[in-house]
């Protein structure tokens, strides 16, 4: 008797564990990304550029981690460090996960941006920063790609001329393909939120 | 009975002046910080201006002996995500109100820097306004 009432305690049991198993599967509310998701992911044309010492970067070389790719130019004393300061702080919060994630910064200025000055300025930040600059041929294409404003604008200043750029992150996957834009003024909080959730996908 | 009106009037009239005549009345530089940088390279620095006084004033420069030169910008984000830098003659102060230089809005830009900037040091920055006249502040160098 003792027995029989154990059994319909452990068959009421595993029926309340398995009903919460299949209303969790079926009613849990997909991850919202706080990027903005290209759906489906636009392939990139590959693209080569150099960093320090010559050194080249190639797109397709990458393949199988995830880039964080923003445009920027080294004279720039307040948006860019504001988004390198951002790629420093998800770094640092990735952990181990960071090897997973590629940050790199393409210069909006080639005339003044050397492949060495960017490179050094991304590695201020953090020595694994990549820096890229190259011919203009080649960065033409890649800003016509992704859409990238530059622009030159003369201000008075002693710097010389301004560039005007754009400004937000864009997340390559790890196949390559643009798959999710971050305004700029995301926090490194939310990028690390979603860098997270691909990771965990990608699994 | 009159006297002591006057009494009571300029008793309260004093109280409500010295109310009013506390430090509040000032203009003042508060929370100021700057990025760390290169020799070389250009710089920021971030700050709030509280203008405690009951007149508008203008900020008219910003100075210091750490750079080439220094200038007063503005980044401004246009249309699709472009950010723009805009360099700004003079900046209007209103009475009674606050003005926050931050990453992203206005700044104080340093053009080529003649030293680094490192984390910890500090730099002195001297503001020349239109009122207030020269404002002198020690600027501690930090990550944001």
């Amino acid at each position: 008797m003792i027995k029989k009432n154990l059994y319909f305690v452990l068959f009421i049991v595993t029926v309340v564990i398995g009903l919460t198993m299949l209303v969790e599967v079926v009613f849990r509310k997909p991850y919202s990304f706080h990027g903005t998701i290209i759906n489906p992911p636009l392939p990139v044309t590959d693209f080569t550029l150099q960093t320090s010492n010559e050194e080249v970067f190639r797109l397709s070389d990458q393949k199988g981690k995830i880039i964080l790719l923003f445009f920027g130019y080294t004279s720039c004393p307040d948006v860019c460090p504001v988004t390198l300061a951002t790629f420093k702080q998800v770094y640092d919060n990735l952990g181990v996960d960071a090897q997973q994630v590629r940050f790199v910064m393409i210069t909006a200025d080639p005339d003044r941006d050397t492949p060495d000055k960017v490179s050094e300025y991304a590695a201020r930040f953090n020595p694994e920063f990549i820096g890229l600059s190259g011919d203009m041929t080649a960065l033409y294409s890649i800003w016509k790609e992704l859409g990238v404003f530059v622009e030159k604008q003369e201000t008075g200043s002693a710097a010389g001329y301004l560039v005007s750029h754009t400004s937000s992150v864009y997340v390559l996957n790890q196949s390559g393909n643009l798959l999710m834009t971050f305004p700029y003024g995301t926090t490194a909080i939310e990028m690390i939120d979603d860098l997270n959730e691909l990771l965990k996908q990608s699994r | 009975m009159k006297n002591i009106s006057v009494l009571l009037i300029l008793l309260i009239a004093s109280l409500l002046l010295g109310a009013c005549g506390g430090s509040s009345e000032e203009l003042t530089i508060q929370s100021a910080w700057a990025r760390p940088a290169s020799v070389g390279a250009n710089g920021a620095a971030y700050f709030v201006i509280e203008n405690g006084a009951g007149t508008d004033d203008t900020l008219l420069s910003v100075s210091s002996e750490i750079a080439s030169a220094t200038e007063v910008h503005m980044s401004m984000e246009m249309d699709g995500g472009v950010m723009s830098m805009q360099m700004q003659e003079s900046v209007p102060v209103p009475a009674k109100g606050t003005v926050e230089f931050k990453p992203g809005g206005l700044h104080v830009m340093f053009v080529e820097l003649t030293q680094d900037l490192k984390v910890g040091e500090t730099i002195i920055l001297v503001f020349n306004f239109e009122h207030a006249g020269a404002k002198t502040i020690e600027v501690p160098i930090r990550e944001p």
